[in-house]
Protein backbone atom coordinates (compact mmCIF):
# COMPACT_ATOMS: atom_id res chain seq x y z
CA UNK A 1 0.00 0.00 0.00
CA UNK A 2 1.32 3.39 -0.91
CA UNK A 3 0.64 6.35 1.29
CA UNK A 4 1.76 9.79 0.11
CA UNK A 5 3.98 11.80 2.43
CA UNK A 6 2.11 14.02 4.82
CA UNK A 7 2.71 17.69 4.32
CA UNK A 8 2.20 20.32 6.96
CA UNK A 9 -0.85 22.50 6.63
CA UNK A 10 -0.39 25.26 4.06
CA UNK A 11 -1.67 27.64 6.71
CA UNK A 12 1.27 26.74 8.92
CA UNK A 13 3.68 27.86 6.22
CA UNK A 14 2.08 31.23 5.51
CA UNK A 15 4.37 34.04 6.57
CA UNK A 16 3.01 37.08 8.34
CA UNK A 17 3.43 39.87 5.86
CA UNK A 18 4.33 43.41 6.91
CA UNK A 19 1.36 45.72 7.22
CA UNK A 20 -1.10 42.84 7.45
CA UNK A 21 -0.86 41.96 11.14
CA UNK A 22 -3.67 39.73 12.39
CA UNK A 23 -5.49 40.59 15.58
CA UNK A 24 -4.88 38.68 18.84
CA UNK A 25 -8.09 36.66 18.45
CA UNK A 26 -7.15 35.70 14.90
CA UNK A 27 -3.75 34.58 16.11
CA UNK A 28 -5.36 32.46 18.84
CA UNK A 29 -7.77 30.93 16.35
CA UNK A 30 -4.92 30.19 13.95
CA UNK A 31 -2.88 28.56 16.72
CA UNK A 32 -5.89 26.55 17.93
CA UNK A 33 -6.52 25.37 14.37
CA UNK A 34 -2.94 24.22 14.02
CA UNK A 35 -3.03 22.35 17.32
CA UNK A 36 -6.34 20.72 16.41
CA UNK A 37 -5.04 19.75 12.99
CA UNK A 38 -1.91 18.24 14.52
CA UNK A 39 -3.96 16.31 17.08
CA UNK A 40 -6.33 14.95 14.43
CA UNK A 41 -3.46 14.01 12.17
CA UNK A 42 -1.61 12.24 14.96
CA UNK A 43 -4.72 10.37 16.10
CA UNK A 44 -5.45 9.27 12.55
CA UNK A 45 -1.92 8.13 11.96
CA UNK A 46 -1.74 5.99 15.07
CA UNK A 47 -4.73 3.80 14.36
CA UNK A 48 -3.20 1.18 12.10
CA UNK A 49 -0.17 -0.02 13.90
CA UNK A 50 -0.71 -2.47 16.63
CA UNK A 51 0.29 -5.66 14.80
CA UNK A 52 3.40 -4.11 13.35
CA UNK A 53 4.69 -2.75 16.64
CA UNK A 54 4.00 -6.02 18.42
CA UNK A 55 6.30 -7.86 16.00
CA UNK A 56 8.90 -5.13 16.27
CA UNK A 57 8.86 -5.18 20.04
CA UNK A 58 9.59 -8.87 20.48
CA UNK A 59 12.97 -7.55 21.55
CA UNK A 60 12.69 -4.65 23.96
CA UNK A 61 15.21 -1.90 23.20
CA UNK A 62 17.52 -0.73 25.96
CA UNK A 63 18.59 2.92 26.49
CA UNK A 64 21.99 3.60 24.97
CA UNK A 65 24.81 6.03 25.46
CA UNK A 66 26.59 6.01 22.15
CA UNK A 67 28.49 8.53 20.08
CA UNK A 68 32.01 9.24 18.98
CA UNK A 69 35.27 10.75 20.10
CA UNK A 70 38.19 11.94 18.07
CA UNK A 71 41.44 13.78 18.05
CA UNK A 72 42.02 15.78 14.88
CA UNK A 73 45.21 17.63 14.02
CA UNK A 74 45.15 20.11 11.17
CA UNK A 75 47.83 22.23 9.54
CA UNK A 76 45.94 24.90 7.64
CA UNK A 77 48.28 27.16 5.69
CA UNK A 78 51.08 26.13 8.04
CA UNK A 79 49.15 26.95 11.22
CA UNK A 80 48.67 23.92 13.48
CA UNK A 81 45.31 23.25 15.14
CA UNK A 82 44.60 20.56 17.74
CA UNK A 83 40.97 19.59 17.80
CA UNK A 84 39.81 17.05 20.38
CA UNK A 85 36.09 16.34 20.11
CA UNK A 86 33.58 14.14 21.90
CA UNK A 87 29.94 13.79 20.84
CA UNK A 88 27.91 11.59 23.19
CA UNK A 89 24.46 10.58 21.99
CA UNK A 90 21.75 9.48 24.39
CA UNK A 91 19.02 7.21 23.02
CA UNK A 92 16.02 6.45 25.20
CA UNK A 93 13.33 4.27 23.62
CA UNK A 94 10.00 4.84 25.40
CA UNK A 95 7.26 2.27 25.00
CA UNK A 96 6.67 0.90 21.56
CA UNK A 97 6.56 4.02 19.44
CA UNK A 98 8.57 6.74 21.10
CA UNK A 99 12.23 7.53 21.27
CA UNK A 100 14.03 10.46 22.85
CA UNK A 101 17.45 11.26 21.42
CA UNK A 102 19.92 13.96 22.21
CA UNK A 103 23.45 14.62 21.08
CA UNK A 104 25.92 17.01 22.66
CA UNK A 105 29.32 18.15 21.45
CA UNK A 106 32.36 19.01 23.52
CA UNK A 107 35.21 20.30 21.41
CA UNK A 108 38.04 22.74 21.36
CA UNK A 109 40.18 24.25 18.64
CA UNK A 110 43.60 24.73 20.21
CA UNK A 111 46.12 26.97 18.48
CA UNK A 112 49.48 28.47 19.32
CA UNK A 113 49.24 32.01 20.69
CA UNK A 114 52.16 34.35 19.93
CA UNK A 115 54.24 34.99 23.04
CA UNK A 116 52.89 31.96 24.88
CA UNK A 117 54.04 28.38 24.93
CA UNK A 118 51.83 25.44 24.05
CA UNK A 119 48.37 25.35 22.53
CA UNK A 120 45.42 27.34 23.81
CA UNK A 121 41.70 27.24 23.21
CA UNK A 122 38.43 27.15 25.06
CA UNK A 123 36.11 24.17 25.29
CA UNK A 124 32.88 24.68 23.35
CA UNK A 125 29.84 22.83 24.68
CA UNK A 126 26.65 22.51 22.71
CA UNK A 127 23.49 20.43 22.62
CA UNK A 128 23.27 19.71 18.91
CA UNK A 129 19.81 18.25 19.10
CA UNK A 130 17.27 17.03 21.63
CA UNK A 131 14.24 15.57 19.97
CA UNK A 132 11.28 13.38 20.73
CA UNK A 133 10.28 11.01 17.93
CA UNK A 134 6.90 9.39 17.62
CA UNK A 135 6.71 6.51 15.16
CA UNK A 136 3.10 6.99 14.15
CA UNK A 137 2.94 4.25 11.54
CA UNK A 138 5.20 2.52 9.00
CA UNK A 139 5.09 5.62 6.82
CA UNK A 140 5.22 8.55 9.21
CA UNK A 141 7.40 9.58 12.13
CA UNK A 142 6.66 12.85 13.92
CA UNK A 143 9.58 14.67 15.53
CA UNK A 144 9.35 17.55 17.98
CA UNK A 145 12.00 19.63 19.69
CA UNK A 146 15.41 20.64 18.45
CA UNK A 147 16.53 18.57 15.47
CA UNK A 148 19.28 18.62 12.87
CA UNK A 149 18.00 20.52 9.86
CA UNK A 150 17.40 17.99 7.07
CA UNK A 151 18.84 20.01 4.22
CA UNK A 152 21.05 17.84 2.00
CA UNK A 153 22.61 14.72 3.49
CA UNK A 154 25.81 15.77 5.23
CA UNK A 155 24.39 17.54 8.27
CA UNK A 156 21.99 14.79 9.23
CA UNK A 157 23.65 11.60 8.09
CA UNK A 158 27.38 12.08 7.54
CA UNK A 159 28.39 14.63 10.19
CA UNK A 160 29.79 12.44 13.04
CA UNK A 161 33.57 12.10 12.95
CA UNK A 162 33.43 8.30 12.85
CA UNK A 163 31.20 8.34 9.76
CA UNK A 164 32.70 11.04 7.55
CA UNK A 165 35.38 9.94 5.10
CA UNK A 166 37.31 13.21 5.28
CA UNK A 167 37.44 15.10 8.55
CA UNK A 168 36.94 18.58 7.12
CA UNK A 169 33.42 19.94 6.64
CA UNK A 170 32.23 20.60 3.10
CA UNK A 171 32.47 24.31 2.28
CA UNK A 172 28.73 24.51 1.56
CA UNK A 173 27.66 22.78 4.79
CA UNK A 174 26.29 25.98 6.42
CA UNK A 175 23.86 26.56 3.54
CA UNK A 176 20.31 25.75 4.54
CA UNK A 177 20.93 24.29 7.99
CA UNK A 178 20.37 27.33 10.19
CA UNK A 179 22.67 29.24 12.54
CA UNK A 180 23.76 26.26 14.68
CA UNK A 181 23.04 23.35 12.32
CA UNK A 182 19.67 22.74 13.92
CA UNK A 183 16.03 23.75 13.86
CA UNK A 184 13.54 24.20 16.68
CA UNK A 185 10.05 23.05 15.87
CA UNK A 186 8.39 20.01 14.39
CA UNK A 187 8.98 17.65 11.52
CA UNK A 188 7.30 14.72 9.81
CA UNK A 189 9.42 12.17 8.02
CA UNK A 190 9.48 8.61 6.85
CA UNK A 191 10.50 6.08 4.27
CA UNK A 192 8.41 3.55 2.42
CA UNK A 193 8.56 1.13 -0.45
CA UNK A 194 6.96 2.87 -3.41
CA UNK A 195 7.34 -0.07 -5.81
CA UNK A 196 9.34 -3.26 -6.10
CA UNK A 197 12.17 -1.23 -7.62
CA UNK A 198 12.57 1.79 -5.37
CA UNK A 199 11.87 3.35 -1.97
CA UNK A 200 10.95 6.92 -1.23
CA UNK A 201 12.06 8.87 1.82
CA UNK A 202 10.78 12.32 2.73
CA UNK A 203 10.83 14.94 5.42
CA UNK A 204 8.89 18.18 5.92
CA UNK A 205 9.66 20.55 8.77
CA UNK A 206 8.95 23.91 10.33
CA UNK A 207 11.45 25.77 12.48
CA UNK A 208 10.66 28.68 14.78
CA UNK A 209 12.92 31.62 15.50
CA UNK A 210 15.04 31.17 18.61
CA UNK A 211 17.63 33.62 19.85
CA UNK A 212 18.67 31.66 22.93
CA UNK A 213 22.44 31.39 22.93
CA UNK A 214 23.69 28.04 21.56
CA UNK A 215 20.10 26.98 20.90
CA UNK A 216 19.44 29.54 18.22
CA UNK A 217 17.50 28.78 15.08
CA UNK A 218 15.89 30.63 12.20
CA UNK A 219 12.25 30.68 11.20
CA UNK A 220 11.82 28.65 8.05
CA UNK A 221 9.99 25.72 6.54
CA UNK A 222 11.27 23.15 4.15
CA UNK A 223 11.44 19.60 2.98
CA UNK A 224 13.55 16.94 1.40
CA UNK A 225 12.65 14.01 -0.81
CA UNK A 226 14.87 11.12 -1.85
CA UNK A 227 14.50 8.06 -4.05
CA UNK A 228 16.54 4.98 -3.22
CA UNK A 229 16.99 2.18 -5.76
CA UNK A 230 18.27 -0.83 -3.77
CA UNK A 231 19.27 -2.92 -6.81
CA UNK A 232 21.59 -0.19 -8.08
CA UNK A 233 22.43 1.05 -4.56
CA UNK A 234 21.68 4.55 -5.77
CA UNK A 235 19.99 7.34 -3.85
CA UNK A 236 19.18 10.72 -5.31
CA UNK A 237 17.16 13.52 -3.83
CA UNK A 238 16.52 17.19 -3.42
CA UNK A 239 15.97 19.70 -0.61
CA UNK A 240 14.03 22.93 -0.48
CA UNK A 241 13.72 25.59 2.18
CA UNK A 242 11.77 28.84 2.41
CA UNK A 243 12.84 31.49 4.89
CA UNK A 244 10.05 33.06 6.94
CA UNK A 245 12.02 36.01 8.25
CA UNK A 246 14.28 38.81 7.00
CA UNK A 247 14.54 38.48 3.23
CA UNK A 248 12.24 35.42 3.03
CA UNK A 249 14.71 33.86 0.65
CA UNK A 250 14.69 30.33 -0.72
CA UNK A 251 17.41 27.68 -0.67
CA UNK A 252 17.55 24.44 -2.57
CA UNK A 253 19.93 21.58 -3.12
CA UNK A 254 20.43 18.13 -4.59
CA UNK A 255 22.25 15.09 -3.30
CA UNK A 256 23.28 11.67 -4.53
CA UNK A 257 24.87 8.52 -3.12
CA UNK A 258 25.94 5.63 -5.30
CA UNK A 259 27.64 2.39 -4.34
CA UNK A 260 28.26 0.34 -7.48
CA UNK A 261 27.27 -3.19 -6.41
CA UNK A 262 30.36 -4.78 -7.98
CA UNK A 263 32.90 -2.47 -6.33
CA UNK A 264 33.75 -1.39 -2.76
CA UNK A 265 33.26 2.21 -3.87
CA UNK A 266 31.19 5.00 -2.31
CA UNK A 267 30.38 8.05 -4.40
CA UNK A 268 28.61 10.97 -2.75
CA UNK A 269 27.83 14.43 -3.97
CA UNK A 270 25.82 17.48 -2.98
CA UNK A 271 24.90 20.79 -4.53
CA UNK A 272 23.35 23.69 -2.62
CA UNK A 273 22.28 27.19 -3.55
CA UNK A 274 20.91 30.05 -1.47
CA UNK A 275 21.22 33.79 -1.09
CA UNK A 276 24.25 33.10 1.12
CA UNK A 277 26.16 31.34 -1.64
CA UNK A 278 26.28 28.22 -3.71
CA UNK A 279 28.57 25.32 -4.42
CA UNK A 280 29.05 21.60 -4.60
CA UNK A 281 31.17 18.75 -3.30
CA UNK A 282 31.75 15.34 -4.80
CA UNK A 283 33.57 12.56 -3.00
CA UNK A 284 34.73 9.06 -3.90
CA UNK A 285 35.98 6.51 -1.37
CA UNK A 286 37.42 3.18 -2.48
CA UNK A 287 38.12 0.28 -0.14
CA UNK A 288 41.17 -1.73 -1.23
CA UNK A 289 39.58 -5.06 -0.33
CA UNK A 290 39.81 -6.52 -3.83
CA UNK A 291 43.58 -6.24 -4.16
CA UNK A 292 44.96 -9.80 -3.97
CA UNK A 293 48.02 -9.19 -1.79
CA UNK A 294 48.45 -7.96 1.82
CA UNK A 295 44.73 -8.54 2.18
CA UNK A 296 44.64 -8.24 5.94
CA UNK A 297 45.96 -4.67 5.75
CA UNK A 298 44.47 -3.56 2.45
CA UNK A 299 40.91 -4.64 3.21
CA UNK A 300 41.04 -2.20 6.13
CA UNK A 301 42.34 0.63 3.96
CA UNK A 302 40.23 3.15 2.10
CA UNK A 303 41.45 5.87 -0.23
CA UNK A 304 39.33 8.99 -0.51
CA UNK A 305 39.24 12.01 -2.78
CA UNK A 306 36.94 15.02 -2.67
CA UNK A 307 36.53 18.02 -4.93
CA UNK A 308 34.50 21.00 -3.87
CA UNK A 309 33.82 24.54 -4.89
CA UNK A 310 32.07 27.44 -3.20
CA UNK A 311 30.81 30.69 -4.71
CA UNK A 312 30.08 33.66 -2.47
CA UNK A 313 26.48 34.89 -2.48
CA UNK A 314 24.87 38.24 -1.75
CA UNK A 315 24.68 37.63 1.99
CA UNK A 316 27.29 35.05 2.95
CA UNK A 317 27.27 35.72 6.72
CA UNK A 318 29.88 34.47 9.20
CA UNK A 319 29.51 30.72 8.73
CA UNK A 320 30.54 30.69 5.07
CA UNK A 321 33.87 31.66 3.54
CA UNK A 322 34.24 35.29 2.46
CA UNK A 323 35.77 34.46 -0.96
CA UNK A 324 35.21 32.07 -3.83
CA UNK A 325 37.11 28.89 -3.00
CA UNK A 326 38.05 25.67 -4.67
CA UNK A 327 39.37 22.81 -2.54
CA UNK A 328 40.73 19.45 -3.59
CA UNK A 329 41.50 16.83 -0.94
CA UNK A 330 42.68 13.27 -1.00
CA UNK A 331 43.61 10.93 1.80
CA UNK A 332 43.45 7.53 3.38
CA UNK A 333 41.46 5.87 6.16
CA UNK A 334 42.59 2.79 8.04
CA UNK A 335 39.95 0.84 9.97
CA UNK A 336 41.66 -0.95 12.87
CA UNK A 337 38.44 -2.51 14.16
CA UNK A 338 34.75 -1.73 14.04
CA UNK A 339 34.43 1.94 14.95
CA UNK A 340 38.12 2.78 15.36
CA UNK A 341 39.65 4.60 12.42
CA UNK A 342 42.83 6.54 11.64
CA UNK A 343 42.80 9.12 8.86
CA UNK A 344 45.33 11.24 7.04
CA UNK A 345 44.67 13.57 4.16
CA UNK A 346 46.10 16.46 2.20
CA UNK A 347 44.20 19.29 0.56
CA UNK A 348 45.05 22.23 -1.63
CA UNK A 349 42.85 25.29 -1.30
CA UNK A 350 42.58 27.79 -4.14
CA UNK A 351 40.95 31.01 -3.08
CA UNK A 352 40.92 34.65 -4.11
CA UNK A 353 41.89 35.33 -0.48
CA UNK A 354 45.04 33.20 -0.89
CA UNK A 355 46.01 29.62 -1.66
CA UNK A 356 46.97 27.20 1.10
CA UNK A 357 47.87 23.59 1.85
CA UNK A 358 45.74 21.77 4.40
CA UNK A 359 47.06 18.65 6.14
CA UNK A 360 44.84 16.64 8.46
CA UNK A 361 45.49 13.64 10.69
CA UNK A 362 42.87 12.12 12.92
CA UNK A 363 41.92 9.17 15.04
CA UNK A 364 38.24 8.61 15.68
CA UNK A 365 36.22 6.08 17.62
CA UNK A 366 32.55 5.18 17.89
CA UNK A 367 31.38 3.81 21.23
CA UNK A 368 28.18 2.07 22.32
CA UNK A 369 27.36 1.73 26.02
CA UNK A 370 24.07 0.05 26.94
CA UNK A 371 22.34 1.58 29.96
CA UNK A 372 20.66 -1.60 31.06
CA UNK A 373 20.47 -5.36 30.63
CA UNK A 374 21.27 -6.33 27.04
CA UNK A 375 19.68 -9.77 26.86
CA UNK A 376 16.78 -10.63 24.61
CA UNK A 377 14.19 -9.63 27.19
CA UNK B 1 46.65 26.42 32.99
CA UNK B 2 43.76 23.98 32.80
CA UNK B 3 44.28 23.29 29.10
CA UNK B 4 47.01 20.62 29.50
CA UNK B 5 44.83 18.78 32.00
CA UNK B 6 41.89 18.87 29.62
CA UNK B 7 44.14 17.55 26.87
CA UNK B 8 45.48 14.79 29.12
CA UNK B 9 41.93 13.85 30.16
CA UNK B 10 40.79 13.67 26.54
CA UNK B 11 43.80 11.56 25.61
CA UNK B 12 43.04 9.32 28.59
CA UNK B 13 39.45 8.95 27.48
CA UNK B 14 40.63 8.12 23.95
CA UNK B 15 43.08 5.53 25.30
CA UNK B 16 40.36 3.99 27.48
CA UNK B 17 37.96 3.81 24.58
CA UNK B 18 40.63 2.25 22.39
CA UNK B 19 41.35 -0.44 24.97
CA UNK B 20 37.63 -1.08 25.36
CA UNK B 21 37.32 -1.40 21.57
CA UNK B 22 40.22 -3.82 21.41
CA UNK B 23 38.70 -5.85 24.24
CA UNK B 24 35.36 -5.88 22.44
CA UNK B 25 37.05 -6.98 19.21
CA UNK B 26 38.87 -9.73 21.09
CA UNK B 27 35.58 -10.88 22.63
CA UNK B 28 33.92 -10.90 19.22
CA UNK B 29 36.70 -12.94 17.63
CA UNK B 30 36.66 -15.33 20.61
CA UNK B 31 32.91 -15.83 20.29
CA UNK B 32 32.91 -16.35 16.53
CA UNK B 33 34.05 -20.01 16.65
CA UNK B 34 31.17 -20.72 19.00
CA UNK B 35 28.85 -19.36 16.34
CA UNK B 36 29.78 -22.34 14.24
CA UNK B 37 28.78 -24.71 17.02
CA UNK B 38 25.03 -24.32 16.54
CA UNK B 39 25.53 -25.03 12.85
CA UNK B 40 27.41 -28.22 13.68
CA UNK B 41 24.80 -29.12 16.24
CA UNK B 42 22.16 -28.44 13.63
CA UNK B 43 24.00 -30.76 11.26
CA UNK B 44 24.08 -33.50 13.89
CA UNK B 45 20.46 -33.04 14.79
CA UNK B 46 19.43 -33.13 11.16
CA UNK B 47 21.36 -36.40 10.75
CA UNK B 48 19.60 -37.94 13.71
CA UNK B 49 16.33 -36.54 12.46
CA UNK B 50 16.68 -38.57 9.30
CA UNK B 51 15.00 -41.35 11.21
CA UNK B 52 12.01 -39.11 11.82
CA UNK B 53 10.94 -38.25 8.29
CA UNK B 54 7.73 -36.53 9.28
CA UNK B 55 9.42 -34.00 11.54
CA UNK B 56 12.18 -33.48 8.99
CA UNK B 57 9.68 -32.71 6.25
CA UNK B 58 8.20 -30.05 8.52
CA UNK B 59 11.56 -28.64 9.60
CA UNK B 60 13.13 -28.26 6.15
CA UNK B 61 10.74 -25.57 4.85
CA UNK B 62 11.09 -23.67 8.14
CA UNK B 63 14.88 -23.85 7.97
CA UNK B 64 14.88 -22.81 4.31
CA UNK B 65 12.58 -19.89 5.08
CA UNK B 66 14.69 -18.88 8.04
CA UNK B 67 17.82 -19.00 5.88
CA UNK B 68 16.15 -16.93 3.17
CA UNK B 69 15.08 -14.32 5.71
CA UNK B 70 18.59 -14.20 7.13
CA UNK B 71 20.14 -13.75 3.67
CA UNK B 72 17.63 -11.03 2.82
CA UNK B 73 18.23 -9.35 6.18
CA UNK B 74 21.98 -9.31 5.59
CA UNK B 75 21.45 -7.87 2.13
CA UNK B 76 19.22 -5.09 3.48
CA UNK B 77 21.71 -4.46 6.27
CA UNK B 78 24.60 -3.98 3.82
CA UNK B 79 22.50 -1.87 1.46
CA UNK B 80 20.94 0.44 4.03
CA UNK B 81 23.60 0.80 6.71
CA UNK B 82 26.50 0.84 4.24
CA UNK B 83 25.05 3.82 2.41
CA UNK B 84 26.37 6.15 5.10
CA UNK B 85 28.89 4.26 7.23
CA UNK B 86 30.88 1.07 7.60
CA UNK B 87 28.56 -1.74 8.59
CA UNK B 88 29.08 -2.42 12.31
CA UNK B 89 29.49 -5.75 14.06
CA UNK B 90 26.49 -7.36 15.62
CA UNK B 91 25.41 -6.03 19.00
CA UNK B 92 23.32 -7.69 21.71
CA UNK B 93 19.60 -7.91 20.76
CA UNK B 94 18.31 -5.10 22.97
CA UNK B 95 21.13 -2.78 21.90
CA UNK B 96 20.39 -3.51 18.27
CA UNK B 97 16.68 -2.90 18.82
CA UNK B 98 17.45 0.59 20.17
CA UNK B 99 19.97 1.34 17.42
CA UNK B 100 17.62 0.25 14.66
CA UNK B 101 14.84 2.44 16.04
CA UNK B 102 17.24 5.39 15.99
CA UNK B 103 18.29 4.57 12.43
CA UNK B 104 14.71 4.21 11.33
CA UNK B 105 14.20 7.85 12.26
CA UNK B 106 17.61 9.15 11.18
CA UNK B 107 18.09 7.25 7.92
CA UNK B 108 14.38 6.82 7.15
CA UNK B 109 14.73 3.14 6.37
CA UNK B 110 11.46 1.44 5.55
CA UNK B 111 9.48 -0.61 8.03
CA UNK B 112 10.15 -3.81 6.10
CA UNK B 113 13.89 -3.15 5.93
CA UNK B 114 13.95 -2.37 9.64
CA UNK B 115 12.30 -5.66 10.59
CA UNK B 116 14.52 -7.74 8.32
CA UNK B 117 17.68 -6.03 9.57
CA UNK B 118 16.60 -6.42 13.18
CA UNK B 119 15.90 -10.09 12.61
CA UNK B 120 19.28 -10.61 10.96
CA UNK B 121 21.16 -8.70 13.63
CA UNK B 122 19.49 -10.39 16.58
CA UNK B 123 19.37 -14.04 15.50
Amino acid sequence: MQVPPVKPSPRAQLPLRGGDHPSRSEKCRSFACRVALFAILTTFLTTQLKAQTQREEEVKPVPLLTGSAGFITTFDGGEPHLHPIATPLLLVPIGQRWVFESRATFETDMVQVPGQSGFHGSVAKEVEYAQLDFIANPYVTVTMGRFLTPFGIFNERLYPVWIRNLQSDPLILPIGIGPSNASTGAMVRGGFKASSKFNINYTAYFSALSTVSKLDSDRFAGGRVGIFVPAAQLEIGGSFQHGLQDQRSNAFGFHGIWQPPALPLDIRAEYARSIAGSGYWAEAAFRLSQIPFHQNELRRTQVVARMQQYFVGENSGDALLPANTKLFEFGMNYYFIDGLKASANYGRKFSSAGNANVWTMAITYRFVIPLGHTGSE
Amino acid sequence: MARPYILICLLGVMAGLTFSALAQEHANSASSPSAAAPAQAQGKSSTSAATHTSSLAKAVPDAAQERALRVEGEKRFRTNCGRCHQAPHKFPPRVMAAAIRHMRVRAMITDEDMRLILRYMTQ
